[in-house]
């Protein structure tokens, strides 16, 4: 069920050494060396001089037992104290102002080699990911590593400020200093405990939130089905459900997050209590002054806050670890296509040669074996089959998409692994079953793959089609926002769209896998006026599932489980009563004419005398 | 009260005027257990004195010329107990504030639910569900965060900043003066730092929007991408949207680097001392005081510095809470008119001088007349874009015209009871939406209490039996995201299934199926027609053969009816309809 899905390993990942992390995280960090080394600085400044004013105040007191009041002495405390604390300030503004740039630096290059490896992976890769996921490893998993930076300075500051105090301590007291030290393992013992139970209950506030998500995301989507049957109480109940799981959940885990600090501060202030009783002790017998007393006190909340921040530390480490060690991957995923030559041709006539050519599915599913099929420049060809039969795969290869195994693909009697693979795709135009388009207008659709093409010529282009009426369907002609994926226009329109898109590129080769989803009779009778523009221009390879475009090929290629079975004109392989007749009768008949006669049988409508004008 | 399609009352009554009052009175309604956190901020804050206050009484003591144990003894049992109990405080006030903060996102995600279910489709139609996905969770935490850790660490230490004012006051009234100027400037600056924050959230939040879903876009489309070899220019404005997210998030680090408390608190803690050390000198105070009042100022740290963070925190959950109001609060023009008229619908369909829009300016229908009679069977064609769909929403008040009147057996919609209404009529959308739930369950959406005979039945006569039975768990398989996969034309035959389960009086067909080969084609034929027997049917369709057959033929052109009639008077009258049955005769 979706309930798991987020919480399951993709198959790409790979565990890294600690090592081999921090080295790869330090690629990134090393461009910012010298904001790296200015920060270093300013937080060890920070830290030694914060652990100073109880030093200081120890010591006027001390002045001030012994009855000697001096006022510069005063005048030095004060100013040193405000000095202090405004140069905290200082150091602060500096730890702040560079800390967000390498966070905010190191989350954009991250994300960018992420983002960069990820698309240009082959089909392969995405075929088998879920493209949710991905998004998420990109934004949300690297603002989890910026997490862990910005979490590193903070700890980084916290053991410098609790060092500097530790040794000042050590140097006044050491006896009362070492009492203090006895708190540490103490502390350390209470994480390790709990940070076990704190990751479990973690994860599962997580698992119970993904599936709240899982939830409305599935019902708001089908609200309208819900309205229809007027069924919103069910749909409401199942929510109820889910949200109140949440709750419980999350409520547990607040439950465990909450109680931590507050165990560590009572342990701490149990420590403070012996300190003050047998500390006063110690003065009594005069081996520590009052002074030094009091500022042990003072300090120990300076020592034991710090390492208080640096126990909750480990608890988060992990995830930003994790997170990095999450990203990495995608970036070193491996790519299976891969170019020996990067020949950056001008132009293509279009002569595609199929010699021997074996194709297997990262599945292990053999494709293709043994195929050869030779198309001439400009020559339009028409692939059929059954489900299976092989025919994206041929369409895929040409486009680059995929590695094949064996044999050659030529393209201008280059081997396709020659090429520039931008180069080579400037050079195809291709059209996908459901032809997506990207948020903005109609025109920076067309304009896609053919940047330079003037708004007249686009314009021009659209009215040689229909004479332009389909641009009148939409609300503000060119300019009509489409809408993510293309959402707010018809399937139609995006088809007419992504066929525009070709026109305007004026490709070399033309590769259509046809929709199969059905057009209104209006908007078909464009597309195939738009189709056939192409075809007069473009060497075509077209994986026809309508009737009217395996007609209007030159060639049909038959294919079943990987080879060619027939191939002909429409007309003489119908004649023939072969396979391509089995196939007509199987997908093309309901498309006919004919059939829409047969139909009133169907419809048990009266055929007789009805036979349209 | 809002107008809305689906009343569900929410549990308590909120007040939705602005985002911090309905912030606040869901805060309010869980006042007993905020009271716990409140009481247990106080008392941690109340507590954490104790140890200075002590401090300063040994401190006497040790200084006094004779130092007593037992005032040593009392001191450390005083702390010890004091921060033993102060423990528990802070218990009560980490988890008090956690369970408000848990209660309240339950809460405001339920309330937002609700609203969305009483949306009307006009809503929803205009409304992406990536964007209320966002809102729905993401927004919905920071309004979570609030409370925990926001207002936890600003009520938490808040107190902080009252505590030297009680020392100061103890030792010497004019003691006040610094704690009293610090409180004043602290929240001048903490106003002024709130409000130059507040653009900036909102400009890091918007640039990630931004680079989010076009990131999603690409992914999705990445053959595309690949197809037009754009993946550099991708990966450009990729580095654009990334680096305008760097951008908002440096100039956010830049304010929160200004952090004027800081140097407030500089000034305090200098003056502070200063006045306490003079009236020491001045002979007013004795030297312990000058301790205690010092420690006390030493508090003011704290407040100081969780207030960066925390205040942050604050602004982007009110930020998320008006971004969910915005949808809340949108208006909706359907009512599910409670007292309207019940009753059995023969189904005859009335269109008078019908226009629509959408965003209620811009025509997408305009001045429709038609009448069906019951029990016809309408075929509506046109090009996309024409109007076919907002006709037939229209039929089952999905949506209202904004001007004539659609009525149903005479009776125009908005007189009728909307349950009554659409319980009689069935829709087959354009994108068949079935849940992640088991065949039998998806095609008794309709009549949840219907038997597994009646089920089997409904898909019999919808030819769906036949790939049901296939199916690795027949009726018991589980469809959707990680199920069995269904195709167009069967998910068509199952929503058919769904639509003789309820027997409505009136079926629209929004058809845009494609059978992939001939068997299923007439299969698909066979189950329309079985449907359309017997009830009032419109078809929107592509298929030239139920077109042909239709009993009327409405032909669409920009919003407009272009041609009515049956085919053979068609095929006489309008050129465009007959250049559909020339073109497809080649």
């Amino acid at each position: 069920m979706a309930f798991h899905q987020g919480l399951t390993g993709e198959l790409y990942d790979r565990q890294y050494s600690n090592k081999t992390l921090l080295s790869r995280i330090w690629d990134y960090a090393k461009g910012h060396r010298t904001f790296f080394i200015w920060m270093m600085i300013t937080i060890v400044l920070q830290g030694s001089f914060a652990a100073l004013p109880p030093l200081l105040i120890s010591k006027v007191l001390d002045e001030g037992i012994a009855g000697v009041p001096n006022e510069t002495a005063y005048t030095i405390l004060v100013a040193t104290i405000i000095f202090l604390q405004v140069l905290d300030f200082v150091f602060y503004y500096i730890v702040r102002r560079l800390l967000s740039r390498i966070t905010a630096d190191m989350n954009r290059d991250l994300s960018v080699d992420a983002f960069a490896s990820s698309i240009e992976q082959d089909l392969a890769f995405h075929d088998r990911l879920s493209s949710g996921r991905i998004v998420s490893r990109i934004t949300t998993d690297t603002n989890d590593f910026s997490m862990l930076i910005r979490l590193t300075m903070d700890v980084a500051g916290s053991t410098v400020q609790s060092i500097v105090t530790a040794i000042i301590l050590f140097n006044t007291e050491w006896r009362l200093a070492l009492a203090l030290m006895a708190f540490v393992p103490i502390v350390m013992l209470v994480v390790t405990r709990f940070r076990k139970l704190a990751r479990r209950v973690t994860t599962q506030g997580m698992r119970a939130m993904a599936n709240v998500n899982a939830t409305i995301k599935e019902t708001i989507s089908g609200i309208s089905v819900a309205k229809n049957f007027r069924q919103e109480e069910e749909i409401y109940q199942e929510f109820k459900t889910s949200n109140t799981t949440s709750f419980k959940v999350n409520v547990q885990r607040g439950f465990v997050l909450s109680i931590v600090f507050p165990v560590m501060r009572t342990i701490s202030g149990i420590s403070i209590a012996i300190l003050v009783y047998f500390g006063a002790l110690t003065v009594t017998q005069g081996l520590i002054t009052a002074g030094a007393w009091y500022m042990i006190l003072l300090a120990s909340d300076r020592f034991l806050m710090p390492i208080l921040s640096i126990t909750s530390y480990w608890t988060q480490v992990q995830t930003g670890l994790s997170a990095a060690e999450r990203i990495f991957a995608l970036i070193d995923s491996e790519r299976s296509v891969i170019q020996s030559d990067d020949l950056k041709v001008e132009s293509l006539s279009g002569k595609i040669d199929f010699n021997h050519l074996g194709f297997t599915y990262a599945t292990g599913a053999k494709i293709l074996d043994d195929f050869d099929l030779h198309i001439a420049p400009s020559e339009n060809i028409a692939i059929v089959g059954h489900t299976g039969a092989g025919k994206s795969s041929i369409a895929r290869l040409i486009s680059r998409f995929y590695e094949f195994q064996e044999g050659e693909l030529l393209i201008d009697d280059i081997d396709i692994r020659k090429f520039d693979l931008p180069a080579l795709r400037r050079n195809m135009g291709i059209v996908t079953q459901v032809p997506f388009l990207f948020d903005g207008t109609v025109e920076e659709n067309i304009r896609f793959a053919a940047p330079n093409i003037s708004r007249e010529e686009i314009t021009q282009l659209a009215h040689q089609i229909g004479n332009g009426e389909w641009l009148e369907t939409f609300s503000n002609g060119l300019d009509t926002q489409v809408g993510e994926r293309g959402a707010h226009i018809s399937m139609g329109q995006r088809q007419l769209v992504a066929l525009m898109r070709v026109l305007a590129h004026k490709p070399a080769i033309f590769i259509l896998d046809e929709a199969t989803a059905s057009i209104d009779p209006f908007t078909e009778y464009q597309i195939q006026q738009a189709l056939g523009l192409i075809l007069q221009r473009s060497t075509s390879i077209l994986i026809a599932h309508r009737l009217s475009t395996v007609r209007s090929a030159d060639r049909i290629i038959v294919l079943d489980h990987g080879s060619i079975i027939e191939e002909g004109s429409h007309q003489g392989l119908l004649e023939q009563g072969g396979h391509y007749a089995e196939l007509y009768n199987t997908y093309f008949r309901h498309q006919s004419l004919q059939y829409v006669e047969e139909a009133g049988q169907i419809l048990g409508k009266d055929v007789t005398g009805k036979i349209p004008a | 009260m809002t107008i809305s399609e689906f009343k569900i009352p929410f549990r308590y009554n909120t007040n939705r005027k602005s985002a911090v009052s309905w912030v606040a009175s869901h805060a309010l309604h869980h006042w007993p257990i905020f009271l716990v956190a409140i009481i247990g901020a106080i008392g941690n804050a109340a507590l954490a004195s104790v140890p200075a206050l002590q401090y300063g009484v040994v401190f006497e003591n040790l200084t006094g010329g004779n130092p007593l144990p037992s005032v040593f003894l009392r001191a450390g049992a005083i702390v010890g107990i004091s921060q033993i109990i102060r423990g528990f405080a802070q218990f009560f006030r980490n988890f008090g504030f956690e369970v408000t903060a848990q209660r309240i996102e339950r809460d405001v995600r339920d309330e937002f639910y609700i609203s969305l279910l009483g949306k009307s489709m006009t809503f929803h139609s205009l409304q992406s569900i990536g964007d209320l996905m966002a809102r729905a969770t993401n927004d919905i935490r920071e309004v979570n965060y609030i409370f925990s850790p926001g207002l936890n660490m600003v009520l938490g230490s808040i107190n902080f900043l009252f505590i030297p004012l009680g020392i100061g006051a103890s030792i010497n009234p004019a003691l006040l003066l610094t704690p009293v100027l610090f409180i004043i400037f602290y929240f001048i600056s903490i106003a002024h730092f709130l409000k130059i924050l507040e653009p900036v959230t909102q400009e890091v939040r918007s640039t990630f929007g931004t680079l989010n879903s076009r990131l999603a876009e690409d992914i999705d489309g990445i053959e595309t991408v690949k197809a037009a070899s754009q993946e550099a220019a991708e990966i450009n404005r990729f580095k654009e949207n990334s680096q305008a997210f760097r951008d908002a998030n440096v100039k956010q680090g830049d304010i929160e680097a200004r952090f004027i408390p800081l140097l407030l608190l500089a000034l305090a803690m200098g003056f502070g001392l200063l006045h306490a050390l003079i009236l020491y000198r001045q002979g007013i105070i004795p030297l312990s005081s000058v301790i205690t009042y010092f420690s006390g100022l030493s508090m003011l740290g704290f407040p100081t510095n969780t207030s960066i963070r925390s205040y942050s925190q604050i602004s982007l959950g009110i930020a998320g809470a008006r971004r969910l109001l915005s949808v809340m609060n949108s208006e909706n023009n359907l009512d599910q008119n409670e007292n309207g008229h019940s009753g059995a619908i023969s189904g005859k369909v009335n269109f008078e001088n019908v226009s629509f829009a959408y965003d209620g300016q811009n025509l997408n229908l305009h001045d429709l007349t038609f009448e069906v009679n019951p029990g016809q069977t309408v075929a509506i064609v046109g090009q996309t874009g024409s109007g076919k769909t907002s006709l037939v929403r229209l039929i089952n008040r999905t949506y209202d015209p904004l001007s004539g009147s659609v009525k149903i057996d005479g009776l125009d919609l908005r007189e009728w009871k909307l349950d009554s209404l659409r319980a009689q009529i069935s829709i087959i959308e354009q994108d068949i939406f079935l849940f992640s739930k088991s065949v039998a369950e998806n095609i008794a959406f309709g009549k949840p209490n219907a038997t597994h005979e009646e089920i089997v039945m409904a898909a019999r006569k919808a030819q769906a039996d036949g790939f049901i039975e296939e199916l690795p768990e027949g009726y018991d398989t589980v469809i959707g995201e990680r199920g069995a996969t269904i195709s167009g034309g069967q998910r068509q035959r199952l929503a058919l299934a769904r639509a003789f389960l309820t027997d409505p009086k009136i079926l629209i067909l929004d058809d845009s199926t494609s059978a992939i080969d001939s068997k299923t084609e007439d299969e698909i034929q066979q189950a329309i027609k079985l449907a359309s027997e017997g009830r009032t049917t419109f078809i929107i369709t592509h298929r030239l053969s139920q077109i042909r057959w239709a009993d009327l033929i409405i032909v669409m052109r920009k919003g407009r009816i272009s041609a009515i009639g049956t085919h053979e008077q068609l095929m006489q009258t309008s050129r465009s309809y007959r250049n559909i049955f020339a073109e497809a005769k080649e």
